[in-house]
């Protein structure tokens, strides 16, 4: 055999091709070291595919227009910040292990996000196992800040506690204490009820009743006659999605929208949009109205969101979440001088937010007990006949402070090591 | 030769993962998790691969698995080696149990009743609040550090990735030779030509019913390891989606191929956790990629990978 090069075949170049291009694709992690002094970076997640992606997408537009606001003004700690985000598709197993991918690849410094409650609580244990800041956008269950709250971990949105509360005082004063519910035949249904009717009693009000409708139930008639028999003053109709646009549309039918109010839980500007005009009614409480025209900064507030995002939506409660999220992050390194995260923590305890970042006009501050954000509730009324972004009318602003279950009955030990 | 060559690289490469896989940017946890996946799929291929009885709900061994691992260490005692046994005990249990009214049916039939079975736990631990923690999840343990006498086996991230690489390699063992002995063979043979055994005289439910309950305890054992991972198991463990996703990974793999699995979860996580961070629409990507090889490739990359070697 002579002596000659190696033939390369067409399949060896087109292999030669790929590799090429995968490392090309693996390059930029490594690019970054190079410019300069590095920026700190914070990690996001959030669901941006799936049921949830409207409410994760609005709590990250809420973080970037953080980020330019804070970035404006200097950085952190003199340095520019990074947000980093990544998808958890509103699966816990996926959230956690994206958590420790943002800690040990991105080498992120902080850490934010959750719509699904289900995902604040296995990032809620990744940021405690690592010692990092969590500070939890959405995911309302009550115990994030409650029994299985973390020294590391901090809340922005309210708990579901307070959101009954909130909603519950004022439907209470508005109409009267003889209520009938309307319950999904679920876990997270029945805790609901459960917490609306300990509300109810603690006022001196009565429970009339409580249908258990099981999910995907298409025919309510029964239980809405049972309501109107029973003669209440509210009728509280805790079902969701396509349930909740039967059952309303039912309940209009039957004319008992006119013979006593309707309420139900939690809304959102992202759900009120989507629903069908039918299911457009009742009592229900916001956590952040984006029409509130004696608070100041708020109207400045809008403009601004609506100069970067030119896709004619307004700012929902998720945006502020995730607006207020990182201005509190930010807030609390700038206060402890420090990436330190004991410090950080030290430093958030009791941190009051500024009018120009809380958007509304009751005090809001961290609880040093819980971490909980004690931020407002904004019961109110859908307008039934309102066009987006005029869907809602807020009747109170109720102060988290007043509604929010003591600290000592969260079941909250706070895990600080000694 | 050239197999062991092959087999000894694998394995010298899983044992170095910690120091090499953060430079291709990746990072331990995802690894802990490729094996994990692929313990799951390895064990319910040798019923799906091997055996031929499709279950689309073996997500629910998955899921009980973690779920009985977390509750032992939340309820029971700190202790990791005893949550890994309960946990198995318990999926492998409930596959055994239930196996009688699995083995029975045939085709569509078996996939049905595999599915309801498994969206019958999912429900129990949904709706069962106070002890699972309900559509929450299970919180609130954390895996403990595993004393030998006097030696302290601390479970940080690396240590707890060779716990998971020791698990991997007794489950591969112990397939391993399930698959070589006379009763392994008895399953191919049940999923070359059933009525053939039957005729033969081999009571063939019963050794359907040996490979959903081996497949129940593997992926149980691996449920176990996954709830250990993040310290937290919810629900979604427990979903048909899973139990799909376990049956696509195989299926890109190769499910006539021992170490099939392996390879398609390593395609179905890593393309998940690469891809789903540059794009919203990375769900596409993966039906793509699973259109393709089973266009391409029907017997999975491994199945045609090997058919290459035989060629040759």
């Amino acid at each position: 055999m002579t002596n000659k090069l190696p033939s390369v075949s067409r399949r060896t170049i087109v292999k030669a091709g790929a590799a090429l291009g995968a490392s090309a694709v693996f390059s930029p992690a490594i690019l970054t070291y190079a410019q300069g002094e590095t920026p700190i970076k914070i990690g996001m997640h959030d669901p941006f595919t799936g049921t949830y992606a409207a409410e994760g997408e609005s709590e990250k537009r809420g973080a970037l227009m953080a980020l330019a606001e804070i970035n404006a003004k200097g950085g952190m700690l003199g340095r520019k910040i990074e947000l980093v985000t990544e998808d958890d598709a509103a699966n816990a197993g996926l959230a956690a292990q994206k958590a420790h991918k943002l800690i040990e690849q991105d080498k992120v410094s902080l850490l934010m996000g959750a719509v699904s409650s289900a995902t604040a609580l296995s990032v809620n244990q990744v940021a405690h196992e690592k010692g990092m800041i969590y500070m939890v956008t959405g995911g309302h269950t009550d115990p994030v800040t409650g029994a299985q709250c973390h020294w590391t971990t901090f809340r922005i949105c309210t708990t579901t506690y307070m959101l009954a509360a909130g909603l519950a005082e004022t439907l209470y004063k508005k109409f009267g204490g003889k209520w009938y519910f309307i319950t999904p035949d679920y876990a997270f249904g029945h805790t609901l009820q459960e917490s609306y009717a300990k509300l109810l009693k603690k006022m001196g009000g009565t429970v009339l009743g409580n249908s258990l409708a099981p999910l995907g139930t298409t025919d309510f008639s029964s239980y809405l006659i049972k309501a109107e028999q029973s003669k209440p003053d509210v009728l509280i109709n805790l079902t969701d999605g396509q349930d909740l646009v039967n059952s309303m549309k039912q309940a209009a039918q039957f004319g008992l929208t006119k013979k006593f109010a309707i309420g139900g839980g939690l809304s959102e500007l992202e759900v009120l949009r989507a629903l069908p005009r039918e299911a457009k009614l009742g009592w229900w409480t916001l956590e952040w109205y984006w029409n509130q025209p004696n608070t100041p900064h708020v109207k400045e507030w809008v403009a601004a969101y609506q100069k970067i995002y030119t896709d004619g939506t307004y700012p929902s409660a998720r945006t502020w979440f995730g607006y207020a999220g990182l201005h509190s992050l930010a807030m609390g390194v700038a206060k402890a001088k420090s990436l330190d995260a004991v410090k950080i923590a030290r430093a958030l305890e009791g941190l009051e937010l500024p009018p120009e970042i809380k958007l509304q006009p009751n005090k809001v501050y961290f609880r040093p007990g819980d971490h909980q954000l004690m931020s407002s509730e904004f019961p109110g009324e859908v307008i039934q006949d309102g066009t987006y972004p005029n869907l809602f009318k807020v009747a109170e602003i109720v102060s988290g402070e007043k509604v929010a279950l003591p600290v000592a009955e969260t079941g909250c030990k706070l895990d600080y090591k000694s | 030769m050239n197999r062991i060559i092959a087999i000894a690289a694998i394995w010298v490469a899983l044992v170095a993962l910690p120091w090499w896989l953060p430079l291709i940017g990746g990072y331990t946890a995802l690894g802990s998790k490729v094996l994990i996946y692929a313990i799951a799929t390895m064990g319910l291929n040798v019923l799906l691969g091997f055996t031929g009885g499709l279950s689309f709900g073996q997500a629910a061994y998955f899921g009980l698995g973690a779920y009985g691992a977390g509750m032992t260490l939340k309820y029971l005692a700190p202790s990791t080696p005893l949550a890994i046994l309960i946990g198995t005990l318990v999926g492998g249990a409930a596959a055994t149990l239930l196996g009688p009214l699995v083995m029975r049916r045939r085709g569509i039939y078996f996939a049905m009743i595999t599915i309801a079975i498994g969206q019958l736990f999912y429900f129990i631990m949904v709706r069962w609040n106070e002890v699972t923690g309900g559509e929450d999840g299970l919180a609130g343990f954390s895996r403990q550090d595993i004393h030998f006498g006097p030696w302290l086996y601390r479970l940080d991230e690396t240590n707890f990735y060779y716990l998971v690489l020791l698990g991997f390699t007794v489950a591969v063992a112990v397939m391993w030779m399930v698959l070589q002995s006379p009763l392994g063979h008895t399953f191919v043979a049940i999923r070359e030509n059933r009525r053939r055994i039957e005729f033969l005289g081999v009571r063939v439910e019963r050794y359907i019913w040996a490979a959903f309950a081996i497949a129940g305890f593997i992926t149980a054992f691996a449920g176990t390891l996954n709830a250990l991972l993040f310290n937290f198991t919810s629900p979604q463990d427990l979903h048909w989606i899973l139990s799909g996703n376990f049956v696509i990974m195989i299926v890109l793999g190769g499910m006539r191929s021992f170490f099939g699995p392996l390879i398609g979860v390593i395609i179905f996580v890593v393309a998940q956790d690469y891809l789903s961070s540059i794009t919203g629409n990375w769900m596409t990507f993966i039906g793509m990629i699973f259109v393709l090889i089973v266009l391409l490739f029907p017997r999975g990359v491994l199945g045609i990978l090997a058919r290459r070697v035989e060629v040759r």
